[in-house]
């Protein structure tokens, strides 16, 4: 799995390519939580990943817990429908904000 | 601070894996920092070897024996660090003595699941032919059980106030006609979950979701040339973990997740989930089962055994679990404990719970511990607890369950009483006792009505519909020659064997519906109900469709359009329940009038009002006062019931209310829809304040306001 890091405008995309799974969640984690400081956005485009496992859900809410800890917020963008019907079966979904795309979060902000 | 105890100390033989000595709490496989910790326990074994596989490969990964000095009493136990928890299957190996006149299989060939696995990996489609060469087909997985539960509790709704409706997981929505996204699965019981609304109902009651596999016994039927499978699942692989195959994400093996997400959606709006649990056998059968878990831990622990080492059979399913031996009490007290903490589960329906009562040589116990521990435990305090008070071994146990004032059981006596009256066979003196939520079986100290679950269907036995369409079962479909199922029915086809075009059969079909439904729902006691009555779904006469998986038990959502008024009735009739506390007592009734109102809390009315004759064996009414209504706690209207279940109208002469309140009639299972019940609250007054006219085969309800 790959994740390139992009700061924009007003938030920080981050594109995840590949699975989100109990390999690659903990590189995940470490990329991505020091980003949940001083009332950012990020947004993860996760039009590149088909999959996304037990622990790489885990790893997500852990994410979106901080970043709202912090004042932040946290954006999922570009989810194919397997993955986000698989969140909201496994109650996952009720945790974040989806949008179809990052074009979307940035007109939303 | 970091502890000083979860460094590896050691090396496997093998040099992959990095070791410590293990924790003998909790049992089962249990993530820790860096790695996971197996525990089992066997009294007999002389030692125990981890299995280690990858996800689905066909043969193990590492094998690493448990260290004898690492053994603490009779527990193995170890960390193994560095595993992907996502990708590895475990088992285990067990040496032991080859002795089977005393009662010891140790087979260490072969691979034996932990009984405490928490996700179990094998059946995760339903349906889906294993490859029967296989070395390990039930593997343990290990669990992430964390979970966001947000402020979601146990319900805790008085039993008295439930309305149980019991499902099968998979039957429920697999028909296409369910139009769910995930048919067939937990998921799409979700999606039901604004239907449950609507019916009214506040506890669904599931049938077996521990993990089962489906193809047991599975056979081509003789008669239909389908697939007969173990469908409705009363045969358990393991005890601690949901089926995957009735999650739609089992093939991802989220199947936790996904059923506590659907307990905490069920919660949201007020529904209660009950779940039903099968300790009396496990899915191993006799000698000549197969080796899954249990028969290889520890087999004369586990199973109640005969002198020469042969299984009892109390459960008509091969073996029976020797349910009251200490270890296994604890096994069951963990597992319940766990649904309860873990699932947030409401409670339990115990299938052949009389065999929880027997000891281990299979006799009967009068104080079994093991259900003592249940009634007392601290965790499962406010669980409901529901006994199916019999077995296969001959143990008929309704009414003297041993109970603690806790324990409720499936009252088998209402079911056969009401039906009989029903078809005009039966007895008013019977029906007076299940009215009134049993006296006569629940009357002794600490019970009470509560201690009654009514029922006229369940999931052995007729659908509601092929009550009133069949008087013979068909299990032809089972091949079996139709020996199977039960063949006291009590049960009355109304002219024609099945399905028929005639208008007068349906109309007094439907009518019968009506009348079964509405004695079920004004008796004392919980009533429980069967999903599909409320739509007329039918088995078409075969009343122990436990192999069928296919049309015959998937509930019929399509019937809803021709069966609208039956819905209708359904959601009413409910409703008002739910609207009138004197319908729903804790306590039994003490038939005096110790309120003042000028009533007695029950009174008992015929043709005339104030004298019943119990000779005639088809008309019987009653009358509850509403300032009675939960033992004079809560203030309620008088409710007036009226049954006529011989072929003629006749007249019966109501009870004279004081002049400031009149009689409004609620329901008249005589009436043409949209008559025949009405909106709860909106009853219309009567012009007969003295009299009413009750139909051939009919059942009136009126409301004093």
């Amino acid at each position: 799995m790959e994740i390139k890091i992009e700061p924009r405008e007003r938030i920080t995309v981050a594109e995840i390519i590949g699975n989100i799974d109990s390999a690659t969640s903990p590189q995940a984690q470490e990329k991505l939580m020091p980003l949940a400081n001083n009332k950012c956005c990020l947004a993860l485009d996760l039009t590149n990943c088909k999959y996304v496992s037990s622990a790489g859900l885990r790893v997500l809410l852990m994410l979106a817990k901080q970043f709202t800890a912090q004042g932040s917020t946290l954006a999922l963008a570009g989810l194919c429908d397997e993955v986000r019907d698989v969140m909201d079966m496994t109650g996952f979904i009720n945790f974040f904000k989806l949008y179809d795309s990052i074009d979307d979060v940035l007109n939303s902000i | 601070m970091e502890r000083v105890d979860l460094h590896p100390t050691h090396n496997s033989p093998c040099g992959k894996y990095k070791l410590r000595p293990g924790k003998p709490l909790p049992f089962g496989a249990t993530i820790v920092p860096g790695g996971v910790n197996f525990s089992i326990y066997s009294h007999h074994a002389t030692d125990c070897t981890l299995v280690l596989f990858e996800k689905n490969a066909p043969q193990p990964t590492a094998e690493i024996p448990f260290p004898d000095r690492w053994r603490i009493g009779n527990v193995f136990s170890m960390v193994v660090f560095d595993l992907n928890y996502e990708d590895i299957e475990y088992g285990f190996r067990m040496d032991g003595p080859w002795d089977p006149n005393n009662g010891h299989r140790f087979d260490k060939t072969k691979i034996l699941m932990d009984p405490y696995a928490k996700v179990i990996n094998g059946r995760d489609v339903w349906g889906v032919n294993p490859d029967w060469n296989n070395i390990y087909h039930h593997r343990a997985r290990v669990c992430f059980d964390d979970f966001d539960w947000e402020d979601d509790h146990p319900l805790e709704t008085p039993v008295e106030d439930l309305i149980i409706y019991e499902m099968h997981a998979r039957g429920f929505t697999k028909n296409p006609s369910s139009k769910v996204k995930h048919p067939g699965t937990f998921a799409g019981i979700r999606e039901k979950i604004t239907y449950l609304k609507e019916l009214g109902v506040n506890c669904i009651e599931i049938m077996p979701i521990h993990e089962f596999d489906e193809f047991e016994n599975s056979r081509i039927s003789p008669t239909t040339g389908k697939m007969l499978m173990n469908y409705w699942g009363y045969s358990n692989v393991g005890f601690f973990a949901p089926k995957a195959g009735l999650a739609a994400t089992g093939k991802f093996g989220m199947q936790v997740d996904e059923f506590k997400t659907l307990v905490k959606e069920l919660h949201r709006v007020g529904i209660e989930v009950i779940l039903d649990v099968v300790f009396n056998h496990t899915a191993e059968g006799n000698e000549r089962g197969p080796y899954i878990s249990y028969r290889g831990i520890d087999n004369k622990t586990y199973y109640l055994l005969t002198p020469e080492g042969y299984y009892f059979n109390f459960s008509g399913c091969g073996n029976t679990l020797n349910c009251n031996n200490p270890i296994v009490r604890s096994m069951i007290l963990d597992c319940l404990r766990y649904w309860a903490t873990d699932y947030h589960v409401d409670g339990f329906r115990f299938d052949l719970a009389t065999i929880l009562g027997r000891d281990q040589n299979g006799a009967p116990m009068h104080n079994p511990p093991l259900l003592e521990s249940l009634a007392f435990d601290p965790i499962l305090g406010k669980c409901k607890l529901i006994a199916e008070a019999w077995d296969a071994g001959g143990l008929y146990q309704v009414g003297s369950f041993p109970a603690w004032g806790r324990w409720a059981e499936w009252n088998g006596k209402f079911r056969d009483d009401v039906r009989k009256f029903l078809k005009g066979d039966g007895s008013i003196g019977a029906m007076a006792q299940r009215l009134q939520g049993s006296p006569d079986l629940y009357g002794g100290e600490q019970r009470g009505a509560t201690a009654s679950v009514n029922f006229l269907t369940a999931h052995d036995g007729f659908t509601l519909m092929d009550m009133v369409s069949y008087n013979e079962k068909h299990n032809e479909a089972n091949g079996e020659n139709n020996n199977d199922g039960g063949n006291d029915n009590d049960s009355w086809n109304c002219g024609f064997e099945g399905e028929t075009d005639d208008p007068h059969i349906n109309r007094l079909r439907r009518k019968q519906i009506k009348n079964a439904i509405t004695m079920l729902l004004v008796s004392q006691g919980t009533p429980m109900i069967v999903a599909g009555d409320e739509f007329g779904n039918t088995q078409w006469g075969n009343n122990n469709a436990y192999c069928q998986d296919n049309e015959i038990s998937w509930i019929d959502w399509g019937l809803m359009k021709k069966n609208t008024d039956i819905f209708n009735y359904f959601k009413k009739i409910i409703s008002f329940r739910m609207k009138h506390p004197v319908l729903r007592n804790r306590g039994h009734f003490r038939n005096c009038d110790y309120m003042g109102s000028g009533f007695a809390d029950i009174t008992w009315h015929g043709k005339k009002a104030w004298y019943v004759d119990w000779s005639d064996n088809h008309k019987l009414a009653f009358m509850l006062c509403g300032k009675h209504a939960k033992g004079g706690k809560v203030d309620d209207n008088s409710v007036y019931v009226a049954m006529n279940m011989h072929w003629q109208m006749h007249g019966f002469e109501l009870p004279k209310l004081p002049d400031y309140i009149s009689w409004h009639v609620f329901a008249n299972t005589d009436a043409s829809p949209p008559y025949d019940i009405w909106e709860p609250g909106k009853e219309k007054k009567l012009d007969n304040q003295n009299e009413f006219l009750v139909g051939p085969r009919s059942v009136v309800i009126l409301v004093a306001k």
